[in-house]
């Protein structure tokens, strides 16, 4: 009787495993080509436009600042697809502070979107698909909110903007390595 | 047991199977959610095109019915994205013939659907970035360049400011003549060049413009054409004209290098030359009259005083005229012979022989007081006369003291001795020179009586010099 058990149990495993999703890692191999010529062509540019916006912002009160998830803004050698996953989707979470200008949360969200789009990734805690349908449709309906002084300077914004040159540093060198 | 174990497998087995079919596959029913009950292909056909930052971040698509469907239904378009295993669609607005919609997403794959009133709905894929319509140039200017004989032609496009299509475009340039056939010019910069000498001279063209996708990346069609801007072509006397400028500047120039030779020249002969050509001065009396005269030298005594002449050194008379004088006193002429012994009577002095000659032949040389030789006074008034004498013949000169029956000489004056003339009768070491006016006896051993009439007789001689 056990040894029936046994048997059935450890045949149904395997097939458990065979039914369980087939991709579990978050991002798909996609074709580094084809990655960097969607970077080349647009992507580039909206980053370039992020960091540019987020120049405009004073961010003196931005240098002795700690942040607490300080890992993200590492750009891992060998994993540098993974390290930009991270960093858009870190960057998904500022689309509702409303301390932050809303043009310049909307611009950031458009550019994490479209990082993990032209990487094929996904966030684990499933965000993506909320924020960046309300990015494609420019929902504006939970991002009113009082337009930022550009004197003005927080904690959110000092991390964001960390959080932008990071992504851009992070593209360059992945470039760099795909376009070889 | 093993029935079971078996049958558990084939189960398995097929689920597996089902799961690997179902699992990442995409819905590729026309419905779009996973039926296949309307996959009935229909025949309406619509173009698309897609325009990049159409509103700030904004894309648009605008699709279009190239057949018609019928009129009695009604179609929508909508277009749909896959994102998660969700199919998410977006119905474009109808805007008259056409259907129009805005969006952001620009990089992943989409499907445009066409759905019918009977949810009947037939889609198709659509890459955004290979239907992409550039927006139309604007701004064309039309520069003609003289020294090269070309026309450059500039324009602009708004997506010179923009992100994505910036140095990424194809601009095409159409010109033509008058009602002409089109001539059409490629070019992936803001300007192009026509060259004159391959257009009509004097000829009005038409020039419009329009851009596409160089094809790198983004794909898709021409934009619309620009506004036309025509322009006009010069004429052939570009060569003449040329020429013509040419000689007008040398012309120019050898005139302007005239005129400053004539000023310079008048400057400097102004005074000299053209002014008293031009400006003659008026003749003054005073003035003319010492041009007329020469002036006497700074030495030269103008003056008609005797007294002033006092350092005036007498010549003497020139032997040859004497001689020529005396000759002409010789000659038998009952004038002077009848006189001469008259005076010889008085015997106590000697006098002077009045010399009545003729008057006509009186010149300066005649009348001037001079020193008679002894022998012309010895053959004139005889050797006899002359032993009758007394001993003031010691002397062998005489004096003539007399010049036209004036007597010249007081009494009892002893006429100074003169010195020895030369037996032969030759002329004195001093000849008289032709102006014989500056032969002047010392006027005080021979003064006239009457200084009047030496002032006359002095002036006389000027005028007659």
């Amino acid at each position: 009787m056990f040894h029936a058990l046994f048997r059935s149990i450890f045949r149904v495993l395997p097939l458990l495993l065979v039914l369980s999703p087939v991709n579990s890692s978050s991002c798909a191999m996609g074709n580094k080509t084809e990655i960097r010529v969607k970077y080349e062509n647009i992507l580039s540019h909206d980053v370039d436009e992020l960091v540019n916006m987020s120049a405009e912002y004073r961010d003196r009160c931005c240098k002795n600042k700690k942040h607490e998830n300080s890992k993200v803004f590492f750009c891992n050698d060998t994993q540098e697809i993974e390290s930009l996953q991270s960093m858009a989707c870190n960057m998904l979470r500022f689309f509702h502070k409303q301390k932050i200008s809303k043009d310049f949360r909307w611009k950031a969200a458009l550019v994490s979107c479209r990082t993990l789009q032209v990487l094929q990734c996904k966030c684990e805690r499933h965000k993506k698909e909320k924020v960046c349908t309300q990015v494609n449709t420019h929902n504006t309906e939970d991002t009113e909110t009082s337009e930022q002084s550009k004197k003005k300077c927080n904690q959110e914004f000092c991390e964001l903007k960390e959080n932008i040159s990071s992504l851009r540093s992070c593209w360059n060198k992945f470039e760099k390595i795909i376009s070889r | 047991m093993l029935r079971m174990t078996q049958m558990s497998t084939v189960l398995s087995i097929f689920v597996l199977f089902l799961h690997t079919t179902f699992g990442e596959s995409g819905c590729t029913s026309a419905d779009g959610d996973g039926t296949f009950g309307d996959d009935e292909p229909d025949n309406f056909e619509f173009d698309c095109f897609s325009q990049l930052e159409f509103k700030d971040s904004y894309s648009s698509l605008t699709c279009n019915f190239t057949e018609l469907p019928p009129h009695h239904t009604n179609y929508s378009l909508a277009l749909c994205t896959k994102e998660d295993s969700n199919y998410v669609c977006f119905n474009m607005e109808k805007q008259e013939d056409a259907y129009f919609l805005q969006f952001t997403d620009i990089l992943s794959n989409k499907d445009i659907c066409m759905v019918s009133e009977m949810k009947r709905r037939v889609c198709r894929s659509l890459v955004v970035t290979d239907i992409v319509k550039p927006e139309v140039p604007f701004n064309i200017n039309i520069t003609y360049q003289k020294e090269a004989n070309e026309y450059l032609i500039h324009y602009s496009t708004p997506h010179s400011w923009k992100k994505y299509l910036k140095d990424k475009l194809i601009h095409q340039i159409a010109y033509r003549q008058e009602e002409g056939t089109w001539k059409t010019i490629e070019s992936p910069y803001l300007q192009v060049k026509l060259l004159g000498k391959n257009l009509e001279n004097d000829a009005s063209y038409e020039v419009k413009v329009r851009s596409q996708p160089n094809g790198d990346y983004f794909k898709g069609m021409w934009s619309e054409w620009s506004a036309s801007k025509s322009f006009r072509t010069t004429r052939e006397l570009h060569s003449t004209e040329t020429y013509s400028s040419v000689v007008v500047v040398i012309l120019s120039i050898l005139g302007f290098m005239l005129s400053i030779v004539m000023i310079v020249l008048m400057v400097t002969f102004w005074e000299n030359r053209i002014k008293p050509a031009v400006w003659p001065n008026l003749p003054d009396h005073k003035k003319t009259l010492e041009q007329l005269c020469k002036k006497p030298k700074n030495n030269f005594d103008i003056s008609f005083n005797p007294e002033s002449f006092g350092y005036v050194h007498i010549h003497k008379v020139d032997g040859i005229r004497a001689k020529a004088e005396l000759e002409n006193f010789l000659q038998p002429s009952t004038a002077p012979e009848t006189n001469l012994p008259e005076k010889f009577r008085n015997g106590s002095d000697l006098k002077m022989i009045p010399v009545t000659t003729d008057k006509s032949n009186l010149n300066p040389s005649v009348t001037y007081r001079g020193i008679w030789p002894a022998e012309a006074l010895h053959r004139l008034l005889g050797t006899s006369q002359f032993a009758a004498t007394e001993g003031n013949c010691g002397s062998s000169t005489y004096e003539v003291c007399h010049s036209n029956g004036v007597p010249l000489c007081k009494d009892g004056f002893n006429l100074s001795s003169a010195p020895p003339q030369d037996p032969s009768g030759q002329p004195g070491p001093e000849p008289l020179s032709g102006d014989t006016a500056s032969q002047m006896l010392p006027t005080r051993e021979m003064r006239s009586p009457n200084n009047e009439e030496a002032y006359v007789t002095m002036s006389s001689f000027y005028k007659i010099q």
